[in-house]
């Protein structure tokens, strides 16, 4: 049924091999793919959630991390309403091109666009960022932080759901007072629709 | 709150269903509307058995009857659609999106508005789904929607999800082959539909938006890109157009093209920076088959008047940032240039006007940043020029002829004028220069020589072929003559210098007036500028054979009476020269020599005189006899017996005076001869700028004239007239050069002037460039002539003054005489114009001519 209330864009990105795709896989379907294939260009999962008693719809655009694919994954930026930005605890590199990431975010998303920075893999023996770095580094780039494991299913629920309260309440203040009077189902749309249209 | 109305009629409507329907669907159903029951009617007990044919031909015929109901049976069936994806009841599914297809088709377009929305919605539910099947199917309903045309505009529409969702299908990475082809293709149909639903309507979304246009032409490439083999065609067959082919490169290369050939000027732009911003990314410059292939689809599929835009793209592309070592990088460039010499010939047939020039000036501009950065070592630079050299020659290759002249005009004015501070960059561009100028003559077929050759271009030539000191560039020089000169066939056969002409073949024909007009115009200048190269102390055998194959050409081409003179003239210049220039070695002289020899026998081969034919053979043998060295082949040696110096061999030479008798013997005028040599560096150089330039003005001036003309002689017939006066004085005035040439020893100020004079019948070409203006270093030139005239005029003394403005008198007055002559012919009007502009110009005409030019 289309009863959602609201629709946010969530599109990943990161380094190849990070684990977007298995974070995405994780949330959406409850399941760890091993051997998971470099991506291709763009994927997509859709999930609702209850936030609050009202259902949330959660579009996820998972990128591609391969250099090549980068130009259409840029073009997917500009309409997200939140940005995962992941990096591999374990791999110093994935670390080390946050700032390229970030520059990346800067030049062609949204500048209110809501930006999670997430250190997968926790399940790994082998860490290469401490914690402590990975929230330093959020913290001064005004991000979220939250470390994960799609393997262990660790905290991978609560990012998507933390990113929908977020999303929820920025939507709310906005424009709760606009859409008070609105009936239900016609609600849900134009009030998605209209927040798609204040941020793109 | 329901009118009464309307509860009073549902009542009647309950009673009377619940007394006749004793269905299946149980009483429960007759309480909910009817467009409820209709729609929950169409669907079987078991999704097996698919469509229940006869209510959807109820539902449908409903909805015909009431289309205000439309809006709801689509938001109903959607809703039942919704609730069956999330219990993963496909079956239904499937059997819901065909009843919104059959309703969609069925609705009249005044009503579909309605439904589209919830048809919409639909879609996107499905393609929200992880299921392949749905989402094929969902594509496949759109697609369907997307080739309905709307007659009403549907403002708040978007396709913004639909536009990412069939990007992303178009990446599919499905494991299985079969269904990832089938995703792909999906994508791609879905992408087409997209395009074809917006391109055409400006009120819905803007598709050539970047957000958009990042995602689908990425989309389409990297389809494209996995091709086994690369086939471009012109055009693709119809049927490929609608979607039907099977495999995702094709059909991702149908839409590329349709893609392409709807946009319009302001959109193709953002068709193509995607494009290139694809091929950067996915380093697909090098090798660039593919590329070569898609910018060939884009130029063959883009609207002709915009191909030029393509070309300008790419070209900008050209220098545009990758990253990786320099090496790379340049191989990139290479590989980029070379794509541009593959699609610029396809532009070329399109370009007009300012377009053209634009592009040239383009490459030239490449070509010079090349040379700029260009280092010894690096082999891939060479590789980059060699292209954009290719894609200038390509391009003119594909333009008209006088385009193609102007083109070579451009090119010569970019060419760096070398003779003050050289450079080895300078050297280098100007050798580039010349190789692109090479390319672009080759091109161009030369049919009249005053065509091939306006004195502008002539001018610059000529004074590069002075200027230059290096080695390749007088032969690349002499290249570029030999390929504009050689309207026969014969430069190959005439490359060395040889004395035996008859197995050759060589195929001569007259020589036609006009370019008869034109060496006695412009002879003087080519013939002494091709002495001089032959003087040049670092001479190779390469550069005098080539000086020798440019004068054969010219003899071959300009066989005439009228000429047979001037060649002879030149070969004993040559001769002479060759004997008195310091600076020559023995092996260059003898070499000359042996070009006097060759050229001899060409002139008698190629004007049939018998007795200058035989002098020569004679000649010939005796220095076989005794002087081989004085014959071809050329050689470079170092060493010669003292007897064997040219100059121990009087006898050998050409004679003059025996010259002289068997022209006179053949019945040729031979007198010029005696007037001894005329070439040489102790000539002052004339500026042939001023010459061109005073011509342009002339072709004005005779338009000007023409209508006051006309005016005067109302009564006669003024175009056959003046047509008639023009031959008149072309004949007076070809009489006139010769005679001039017979007598005088031409200075730069004569030849300046002279020209002024010259009636030309009014050419387009003229009146080309009259109407574009001197150009830059016209101008420059002029400029700079103008600032020394005044200085003159202002410090000289005036018995100085006196002295320059003297030889003017003589050819004023024959000027006067030959006007005079002519107004007093009786064919002419008696037309107060041409005297009394005369008499007004004559007085200060004679005193400072030079300072009324301008």
């Amino acid at each position: 049924m289309e009863d959602y209330k609201f629709l946010f864009k969530v599109v990943l990105v990161g380094n190849a091999g990070v684990g977007k795709t298995c974070l995405v896989r994780r949330f959406t379907q409850g399941l760890f793919p091993p051997g998971q294939g470099a991506t291709i260009g763009v994927d997509f999962m859709i999930k609702t959630v209850e936030v609050d008693g009202e259902k949330v719809k959660l579009q996820i655009w998972d990128t591609a991390g391969q250099e090549r694919f980068r130009s259409i994954t840029q073009s997917y930026y500009r309409s997200a309403h939140a940005l995962i930005l992941v990096y591999d605890i374990s791999c110093q590199p994935t670390f080390d091109c946050l700032p390229d990431w970030l520059r990346e975010i800067e030049e062609y998303a949204n500048n209110k666009v809501l930006r999670i920075l997430v250190g997968n893999k926790t399940d790994r023996e082998d860490r290469e960022i401490p914690r402590h770095i990975g929230e330093d580094f959020a913290q001064r780039h005004g991000m979220y932080f939250l470390e994960t494991s799609a393997k262990e299913a660790e905290n991978v629920e609560r990012l998507f759901m933390e990113i929908a309260v977020e999303l929820m309440e920025q939507a709310k203040c906005k424009e709760l007072p606009k859409y008070d009077g609105s009936l239900g189902p016609i609600n849900g749309k134009t009030s998605s629709e209209t927040s798609c249209c204040l941020r793109s | 709150m329901l009118p009464m109305r309307k509860i009073v009629h549902r009542a009647c409507f309950v009673i009377s269903r619940t007394v006749y329907m004793t269905c299946c669907c149980g009483c429960c159903s007759a309480l909910r509307p009817r467009y409820k029951r209709l729609v929950d009617n169409i669907f079987p007990a078991s999704p097996q058995d698919g469509l229940v044919k006869s209510n959807m031909e109820k539902l449908t015929f409903y909805s015909l009857s009431s289309p205000e109901k439309l809006d709801r049976i689509g938001e109903y069936l959607f809703q039942k659609a919704a609730r069956d994806i999330y219990r993963r009841r496909h079956g239904f599914v499937i059997i819901a999106m065909e009843a919104m297809d059959q309703l969609l088709l069925a609705c009249h377009s005044q009503t579909l508005n309605l439904f589209v929305e919830s048809f919409l919605k639909m879609v996107q539910k499905l393609l929200e789904s992880t299921d392949p099947q749905l989402q094929i199917l969902a594509t496949q309903s759109f697609v369907r929607f997307a080739n309905i045309e709307e007659d009403t505009p549907s403002y708040h529409r978007r396709y913004d999800f639909f536009v990412s969702k069939f990007s992303a299908m178009c990446h599919s990475n499905h494991n299985d082959q079969a269904v990832r082809d089938n995703i792909r293709l999906a994508g791609i149909q879905g992408l087409q539909g997209v395009i074809r639903k917006t391109v055409s309507d400006d009120l819905v979304e803007n598709i050539w938006e970047a957000q958009h246009m990042d995602k689908i032409v990425p989309s389409l490439l990297y389809n494209m890109q996995t091709a086994e083999k690369y086939e471009t065609v012109t055009c693709m067959e119809t049927d490929a157009r609608d979607g039907l082919e099977d495999d995702p490169p094709r059909l991702a290369e149908a839409c590329l093209r349709e893609l392409v050939s709807r946009a319009s000027f302001g959109h193709i732009r953002s068709v193509l920076r995607p494009v290139l911003t694809h091929f950067d990314r996915h380093e697909l410059w090098v090798p660039n088959d593919f590329a070569v292939h898609t910018f060939k689809i884009i130029m063959f599929s883009i609207q002709a008047q915009y191909s030029y835009s393509a070309v300008e793209a790419l070209m900008q592309h050209l220098d545009a940032g990758t990253c990786g070592d320099p090496a790379s990088r340049t191989r990139v460039r290479a590989a980029r240039a070379a794509v541009l010499s593959n699609i610029v010939a396809i532009a070329a047939g399109d370009s007009v006007g300012p377009s053209v020039l634009e592009i040239i000036n383009n490459l030239l501009t490449n070509l010079r940043t090349s040379v700029a950065r260009d280092s010894e070592k690096e082999s891939d630079e060479r590789l980059y020029q060699e292209a954009l050299i290719n894609a200038l020659g390509e391009f003119a290759d594909h333009l008209p002829d006088y385009q193609k002249i102007d083109i070579m005009m451009f090119i010569v004015s970019k060419i760096p004028n070398t003779r003050g501070k050289h450079t080895r960059a300078d050297g280098m561009l100007q050798s580039i220069l010349l190789k692109s100028l090479l390319k672009v003559g080759t091109t161009y077929k030369t049919s009249e020589l005053s065509k091939a050759f306006p004195a502008a271009f002539l001018d610059a030539l000529l004074r590069l072929s002075a200027a230059a000191g290096d080695a390749p560039p007088p032969l690349l020089l002499q290249r570029i003559l030999h390929t504009l000169l050689d309207r026969r066939g014969n430069a190959h056969l005439l490359r060395e210098p040889t004395v035996d002409y008859e197995p050759l073949g060589l195929s001569v024909g007259k020589c036609s007036r006009p370019d008869l007009i034109f060496i006695s115009k412009h002879g003087y200048a080519i013939f002494n500028s091709l002495y001089e190269g032959l003087q040049l102390e670092s001479n190779s055998v390469e550069n005098i054979s080539a000086i020798y194959t440019t004068l054969a050409l010219l003899c071959v081409e300009l066989a005439s009476d009228e000429t047979v003179c001037d060649m002879l003239q030149l070969i004993l210049s040559i001769q002479q020269s060759s004997l008195s220039n310091p600076v020559l070695s023995v092996w260059q002289q003898c070499a000359l020599h042996a070009v006097c020899a060759s050229l001899a026998a060409l002139v008698c081969h190629v004007m049939l005189l018998p007795a200058l034919q035989q002098y020569i053979t004679q000649i010939i043998a005796a220095r076989r006899e005794e002087a081989p060295h004085l014959l071809p082949p050329l050689h470079q040696f170092d060493q010669l017996s003292p007897s064997k110096m040219p100059s121990k061999l009087p006898y050998l030479m050409i004679d003059q005076m025996a010259l002289s008798e068997c022209l006179s013997s053949c019945g040729v005028e031979g007198s010029r001869l005696s007037s001894g040599a005329r070439y040489g560096p102790a000539v002052h150089r004339h500026s042939w700028v001023e010459a061109g330039a005073a011509q342009g003005r002339d072709s004005l001036a005779d338009i000007s004239a023409g209508p006051t003309t006309d005016l005067d002689s109302a009564n006669s017939s003024p175009g056959v007239q003046r047509r008639i006066q023009y031959d008149d004085l072309d004949e007076e005035y070809r009489m006139f050069i010769e005679k001039y040439n017979y007598n005088h020893r031409p200075t730069a100020h004569d030849f300046g002037t002279y020209h002024s004079g010259q009636s030309e019948s009014v050419s387009l070409e003229a009146l080309v460039s009259a109407a574009r203006g001197p150009s830059e270093a016209e101008r420059k030139d002029a400029e700079k002539r103008r600032a020394n005239l005044n200085n003159t005029f202002r410090t000289a003394p005036f018995t100085s003054l006196l002295r320059l403005t003297q030889p003017k008198y003589e050819i004023k007055d024959k000027l006067e005489e030959i006007f005079n002559s002519l107004s007093e012919e009786p064919l002419l009007a008696p037309s107060a114009n041409s005297p009394a502009a005369k008499c007004q110009n004559a007085p200060y005409n004679k005193y400072f001519p030079e300072l009324f030019l301008y």
